[in-house]
């Protein structure tokens, strides 16, 4: 009974070997004014993502400092990642979903794995199932096997590796592009084991990765080499959601005297050749549709409960049923607690207190002596 | 280049919004006030009203405001981001009576529908998660350690039922080191019915505001009632925004040349069309300045003069509108309007164990005596002894200054400090408010990444109480405070776990060579080499062995 089971997701999958959503987390992990270049590498991520089409409903953006509206910062509102200043990468419109402090390990793998606080809204939120395309990118400063988050705390090539088997085992993906520019990037991805994920890395095993250069104006460096080359690869051949380049291609465009360091790849977790994989696969958004099922009856049944969920939910007012009356009617009968909060400070106007305290000193003193005489 | 001779504008965005829960409330309306202020700044204060309901499809109320409030149960909301100091010697009072303005940070008031503390602190806690998703701002960490329950300081500004009112839970919470930036002014905008496209909103760019002396945004939603009973929910929304360095060599002499699209990089694009019919007396666009300064407008506009210093405009709607002011000599600067109180406050004492704080109060008014209520909501690593507050005028200590006093002191991790003193100022004096605190030690793992930045203490806010009422009519922030508390050098774990291998290697190693090696002369050692040594060994051991083997028979 197992085996054909088996069988038939096995084969199932292959046929619908197709994502429905794309979704992006941009993480940058470092703080203080002179990282500004992994801000900026982040934020070139971002706007590249949302050109391809992601929405920002579906970009995870982790910041983990304010550099656009840093008071060093001599162009208030703005992120730039090249000295021509050609480009602002914060815009007119970015949505930011944990910024500063926020920007914790923790957070991070409790967004990956989706064990959340209940009241975490939407926007905080991976909510992805197991027709998604996850795009991770990760920058900040790292070494063997860990990236430091925040200068305070490091996360380790073993627990990312442990959350993306937790996310493949919850169905929370189906294909997974891990890219990261760090030092030492490529030994972050090297205890991954989960299935479906391609992960790229921007220097190997005891080298650094470098920045590309600096602008004199902002007064620190705006951009790492590895992104700032995965980037003219975007740029200037990826024009729209339609792009047929391949994550072949891009891999095929690194050069280590550009670069100036190794960068790696990792295929043997991922199954597709990569001269069919799309960049647009991770980078743009597609909207594939997914219809299981040839009951007819039951998807039309699906949607009026949900329209009546819609309704109820957007029209308090009008909500039916037992269930809104007797809430209503909680509300009104049920009576206000004595609420707790500060208490008001008396002086010392009362005699009356001052003679207690004296009385309840001269009672201990007769106990006191009274005892004493007796014994 | 001109921006350069440009900086000391100030410019306050003023942005409310109002909602109404009956369908004929359901309209917007949007002005823009420009002010001249002192030493060549600018004031421009936006003003956005939305009046919605709940259960409208096509409400300007935006919908993602009010799903947040109805599912934490909020009646009343107040939120404000501001960025900045109010130079209010310089500049004067603010406008709506500092209403909406709110300490550096964020700050966050609201009025929850609980029947008991637990219940109102789990939708406190919905209400600023959601909150902090709709504004891309940490707001989620407005714990119970940074909420407060105030007492005295704000009283309800929307229509409640009296028995509505006894259910009312009142929190505030702060955030004074949270950075106010564009992420914050994309969801504002967004929730405008014109999202910026068109109307006076399209002026509010990032790049421009962001370079600001001082501003602030604030959304204050609350429900407004008419007699027959029908209810809305006003929320008001404030960014004020002021630029540039005041080093101008000319700066007070003439009046600099400005207009609109140089103060915000572009002009008004036409009025927002969803907005109502402007009136005479809702105009779209007014400014205040000096009589004698001469005032050029885009064509396409209709001007309204009010008074000889405030002159309104309508706009049309599909026409771009810019306002043009030339240089002027002398300087025709309006007098800077009085505040009912100056306030500063700052740390005195030195040392890394204790302090104090200083709050100097000082009333303007040659006349009228001024009452007001001065709070503060300190973490939880402050620990305040109310029995040192003092309040001094001239060096005298006077019981009559301090009129009341609502405490409640801290608990550690737990709660902050929240402390409200009622003071009576009389005309003329300024008061000295002292207090004396100590700094706890937190554990390794509670300092924040960048500890030795310090902690920012969230600004005092002081309400102007009007006599006959007690209610506060006036509203104002003191900055916040950088406090520093003792640091550890948090390489020091590595330092002592170093330090400790060494000695334990050291000392183990010396006393384990002690009990297990027997230590003999070099002489008495026999041969030289190893080889011999070994030599030796195996020869002692040989004859012992025989010599042991020679006896064996005897003793059988």
């Amino acid at each position: 009974m197992k085996l054909p089971l088996a069988l038939f997701t096995l084969l199932s999958c292959g046929a619908l070997a197709q994502h429905t959503s794309n979704w992006a987390v941009l993480v940058s992990t470092s703080r203080f004014w002179f990282n500004y270049r992994h801000l900026a590498n982040v934020l070139s991520m971002y706007r590249t993502v949302k050109r391809l089409g992601i929405p920002d409903s579906q970009i995870i953006l982790m910041l983990s400092d304010d550099i656009a509206c840093n008071p060093r910062n001599a162009f208030p509102g703005t992120v730039y990642n090249n000295a021509d200043r050609a480009l602002d990468l914060y815009g007119d419109n970015i949505e930011v979903d944990y910024r500063g402090y926020e920007v914790t390990v923790e957070n991070f793998i409790r967004l990956l794995t989706d064990r959340v606080e209940p009241d975490t809204p939407r926007s905080k939120r991976l909510l992805t199932d197991d027709r998604s395309n996850i795009f991770i990118y990760m920058t900040g400063h790292g070494g063997n096997e860990f990236l430091k988050f925040q200068d305070a705390e490091e996360i380790s090539a073993f627990d990312i590796a442990d959350a993306f088997e937790q996310m493949w085992e919850k169905k929370r993906y189906h294909e997974m592009l891990f890219m990261i520019d760090t030092c030492q990037a490529n030994t972050m991805y090297s205890k991954f084991y989960s299935k479906n994920i391609l992960a790229t890395g921007s220097s190997k095993l005891d080298e650094s990765s470098y920045s590309h250069h600096a602008d004199n104006d902002v007064g620190v460096a705006v951009i790492d080499r590895y992104t700032y080359y995965n980037l003219e690869f975007l740029e200037n051949n990826v024009q729209s959601a339609s792009s047929k380049h391949t994550m072949k291609d891009l891999f095929d465009s690194y050069e280590t005297e550009k670069i100036h360091s190794t960068p790696g790849v990792r295929t043997d977790l991922f199954k597709r050749d990569l001269k069919d994989v799309l960049i647009t696969d991770f980078f743009g958004n597609v909207q594939n549709v997914e219809i299981d099922g040839e009951d007819e009856q039951k998807w039309k049944e699906d949607v009026l409960q949900l329209s009546k969920l819609a309704v109820d939910f957007t029209m308090p007012g009008r909500k039916n049923g037992t269930c809104a009356s007797a809430k209503a009617s909680v509300e009104t009968s049920a009576p206000a607690v004595k609420k707790v909060g500060a208490v008001r400070v008396e002086g010392n106007k009362g005699w009356s207190r001052n003679a207690m305290g004296v009385g309840a000193l001269l009672a201990c003193a007769a106990a006191w002596v009274a005892g004493s005489a007796l014994s | 280049m001109r921006l350069l001779s440009w900086p000391s504008v100030t410019q306050l965005l003023l942005a409310p919004l109002v909602i109404a829960s009956a369908s004929e409330y359901n309209d917007y309306s949007e002005n823009l006030l420009l002010k001249s202020l002192p030493g060549n700044s600018l004031l421009a204060s936006f003003r956005f009203v939305s009046n919605g309901t709940f259960d409208s499809h096509h409400s300007v109320f935006p919908r993602s405001l009010a799903q947040i409030l109805q599912q934490s149960q909020t009646k009343e909301l107040h939120l404000k981001f501001t960025l900045g100091r109010w130079d209010a010697e310089q500049w004067g009072r603010q406008v709506w009576d500092g209403r909406t303005a709110g300490g550096t940070g964020v700050e966050l008031w609201a009025w929850v529908d609980a029947a008991d503390d637990a219940e109102a602190d789990a939708r406190w806690t919905t209400l600023n998660n959601a909150l902090s998703g709709l504004f891309c701002a940490s707001l989620n960490f407005i714990d119970s350690t940074r909420t407060i329950r105030p007492v005295m300081s704000f009283q309800p500004a929307g229509h409640h039922s009296p028995e509505g009112l006894e259910r009312l839970h009142l929190l505030h919470g702060t955030l004074p080191r949270e950075p106010v930036c564009t992420e914050n002014l994309t969801p504002f905008l967004k929730l405008l019915p014109c999202k910026g496209k068109a109307g006076i909103s399209s002026l509010l760019d990032g790049h421009r505001l962001f370079d600001a002396q001082w501003q602030s945004m604030s959304i204050d939603v609350k429900p407004v009632c008419e007699e027959d009973g029908k209810c809305q929910l006003q929320m008001e929304q404030t960014k004020p925004y002021a630029g540039g360095d005041s080093c101008f060599p000319l700066s007070g002499v003439t009046d600099l040349p400005w207009s609109l699209s140089e103060m915000f990089g572009r002009p008004i694009r036409g009025s927002c069309p969803l907005a109502v019919v402007p009136t005479e007396e809702a105009t779209h666009v007014c400014v205040n300045i000096a009589e004698q300064r001469s005032i050029f407008v885009s064509q396409g506009s209709e001007e309204r003069k009010k008074s000889p210093e405030l002159r309104c405009f309508i706009l049309h709607e599909n026409i771009d509108f810019d306002i043009v002011l030339p240089e002027l000599s002398p300087s025709t600067n309006l007098l800077p309007t009085t505040p009912p109180v100056y306030a500063s406050r700052s740390l005195t004492g030195h040392g890394q164990e204790r302090g104090g704080i200083q709050a100097v109060l000082n009333n303007p008014s040659s006349n009228s005596t001024v009452e007001f209520v001065y709070l503060e909501s300190l973490p939880w690593f402050m620990k305040p002894y109310l029995h040192t507050l003092s309040a001094t005028i001239s060096g005298k200590d006077d019981r009559n200054i301090i009129q009341d006093i609502y405490y409640r002191p801290a608990l550690d991790r737990k709660r902050g400090t929240q402390l409200e003193v009622r003071l009576r100022v009389p005309p003329g004096e300024t008061v000295l408010l002292n207090y004396e605190f100590d700094k706890a030690v937190l554990r390794y793992t509670e300092y924040p990444p960048d500890a030795n930045r310090g902690f920012d203490i969230a600004p005092a806010v002081i309400s102007i109480l009007d006599p006959a009422s007690q209610k506060s009519t006036f509203s104002i922030r003191t900055t916040s405070l950088l406090l520093s508390l003792p640091t550890p050098d948090f390489s020091m774990p590595y330092n002592v776990i170093i330090l400790t291998s060494t000695v334990m290697a050291l000392a183990f190693g010396s006393i384990f060579n002690i009990l297990v090696r027997r230590f003999v002369g070099a002489d008495e050692v026999i041969g030289g080499g190893l080889v011999s040594k070994i030599r030796g060994h195996i020869m002692a051991f040989a004859a012992k062995r025989g010599r042991a083997g020679g006896d064996k028979p005897k003793t059988e």
